[in-house]
């Protein structure tokens, strides 16, 4: 019996709403943290390559936390662990917060190194013709070495968009909390499965096609770097 | 007439061996008008000299050292407008440090520069304001690899100026034609030759109007049959009345372009007047020597690592 047939196609209407509302939850978490990550990856990795005092010092210990500590820690952390202290958060307020905390500490590495990898004489020109320290980070910084980021950091952002399953354990019902729910109901675990499996590959799939795209449009040649 | 006599002028690049060796490939004299297909009609005005100031710059006792190493032992040097001051000495002597230094790029330790007559060494000067004054081109062309010619040229002057961009087009257009790459304006520098990179980094620099431009070894990266072309739009800036201070090894170009030669050596200047005194017939015994070793004009057994270099 092969997997076409097994499937039972009523699954998808009988719990299409419902699972297209966990979908949109799953969207809009992703795209508030890949928001953040990128805005905290362009901040503290600027800080860390250029060594900003006190600020890179942060972002180091930041990233260390968050890069050696499983990411369910972490959201156990945020939904048990803070309410002890008086700091109760929604799952919803959770579930963005973690992801974009984990993203935002593997995007200031990606940013970090794309920036340090910005060869000194581009800067130096930059200089030369009368930028500053900080116009000269937006206007040849930040432009070179965030295209040399850039496929690191969409890794992140792939990897952002699929730890949010994880908010199954804060029942926040996003796409992987609202399949796993009906399944409980319906046992029906292949069509379950079959169908978080495809969805999240459309989606991953999307954004590296789409990235791809951007990335062709913005590749520095190589012996730019 | 000095035009004719630029164009023949076999320039000879300093990694090939000299005429006389009998291995050196036929040198053709570089025809300048077919390596760069210049725009005769294309008139670019570069800033003028200001009439009141005396000298353009000048620098003063200066000093500079990368922690005990001391790089600049006491520099005393002026250019006056419209002069071309074309520095040589052998590697480590401080030639790219004195430019870094004059563009404030290196802070010294003693001593002054003098812009126009301003103190541009003193605190609390307008860095960003005083770089503006002075073009730099480097031996490594440094242009923005994102951006097109075009875009390398006017980043700056719609970023810092805020000139509009469509007047900024309009002048690094102009700027563009002038080094003979009307139309490579819409190229990005790795689709560009080293020769025709050189060439776009030269106008960006000329783009905010500098009163000074600062040369160091801007042809020393390039293939041998492009450095002409290179020279050439220095040549013409040059006639154009710009004040030059020129880092190369190009000695037939010094001798042609320049109206002074100074040699450097373990921080110091060793010597300097004209060039036809300097390199021609230059009273210095480490001057003899420098020149020897750049002409080669005898076997590689006479030379030893050693015989450069050591400050005294
Ligand atoms: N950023 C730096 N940090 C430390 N030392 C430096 C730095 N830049 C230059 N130096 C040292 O200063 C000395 C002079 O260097 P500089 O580059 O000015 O020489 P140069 O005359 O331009 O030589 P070359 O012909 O090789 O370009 C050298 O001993 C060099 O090692
Ligand atoms: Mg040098």
């Amino acid at each position: 019996m092969n997997l076409a047939v097994a499937f039972d196609w009523s699954f998808l209407t009988e719990n299409g709403d419902e699972l297209l509302a966990g979908l949109r939850r799953t969207l809009e978490v992703s795209a508030i943290a890949i928001a953040g990550a990128f805005f905290i990856g362009l901040v503290l990795g600027a800080a860390r390559a250029h060594r900003v005092p006190v600020v890179s010092q942060v972002a180091a210990v930041y990233v260390e936390i968050i890069r050696n500590t499983p990411i369910l820690v972490q959201i156990f952390f945020l939904f048990f662990g803070l309410p002890q202290i008086g700091i109760v958060l929604e799952p919803f307020t959770v579930a963005w917060v973690a992801v974009t905390i984990w993203g935002g500490a593997f995007n200031t590495e990606n940013f970090r190194a794309g920036f340090e990898a910005v060869p000194h004489r581009f800067r130096e020109a930059g200089f030369a013709l009368g930028f500053g320290r900080l116009t000269t980070f937006l206007n040849v910084t930040l432009p070179i070495g965030g295209r040399i980021a850039l496929p690191s950091s969409i890794n992140t952002y792939i990897s952002v968009v699929k730890n949010t399953s994880l908010m199954y354990v804060i029942s926040y019902p996003e796409l992987t909390t609202t399949a796993l729910n009906i399944n409980a109901l319906t046992l029906q675990t292949v069509e379950t499965f079959t169908t978080l499996a495809v969805t999240y590959l459309i989606i991953v799939w999307t954004m590296s096609a789409s990235i791809r795209v951007v990335e062709r449009r913005l590749a520095l040649p190589e012996d730019a770097r | 007439m000095r035009y004719a006599t630029f164009m023949a002028i076999p320039f000879r690049s300093t990694t090939e061996p000299p005429e006389g060796t009998g291995h050196a490939p036929e040198r053709q004299p570089l025809d300048l008008r077919e390596a760069v297909s210049f725009d005769p009609t294309c008139e670019v005005s570069v800033a003028t000299t200001p009439v009141e100031a005396g000298t353009m710059v000048r620098l003063e006792g200066v000093r500079k050292s990368f922690g005990d190493n001391l790089v600049l032992d006491g520099v005393d040097l002026s250019v006056d407008p419209g002069e071309v001051l074309v520095i040589i000495g052998p590697s480590g002597s401080g030639k790219s440090t004195l430019l870094r230094c004059v563009n404030l790029l290196e802070p010294i330790q003693a001593g002054r520069i003098l812009l126009e007559g301003e103190e541009i060494t003193r605190k609390g000067v307008n860095v960003s304001a005083i770089r503006q004054r002075i073009g730099i081109v480097f031996q490594q062309f440094n242009l923005f690899p994102q951006l097109t010619a075009l875009d390398n040229l006017t980043l700056a002057a719609r970023r810092i100026r805020k000139i509009p961009r469509r007047e900024a087009e309009a002048r690094a257009h102009e700027l563009l034609a002038s080094v003979g790459l009307k139309e490579k304006a819409h190229q990005h520098p790795h689709q560009l030759s080293g020769g025709q990179q050189q060439r776009v980094a030269i106008a960006r620099a000329l783009m905010m109007e500098p009163h000074v431009m600062l040369f160091d070894e801007v042809t020393s990266a390039l293939d041998p049959e492009l450095v002409g072309e290179v020279l050439v739009v220095m040549r013409n800036l040059a006639r154009d009345g710009m004040t030059m201070l020129i880092v190369t090894h190009e000695m037939q170009f010094a001798k042609e372009v320049g109206d002074r030669v100074v040699f450097m050596d373990g921080g110091r200047i060793v010597e300097e007047g004209p060039p036809r005194d300097v390199l021609d017939n230059p009273k210095e015994e480490r001057t003899q020597q420098f020149l020897r070793r750049t002409q080669l004009s005898h076997t590689l057994e006479e030379l030893t690592i050693d015989e450069e270099g050591g400050s005294e």
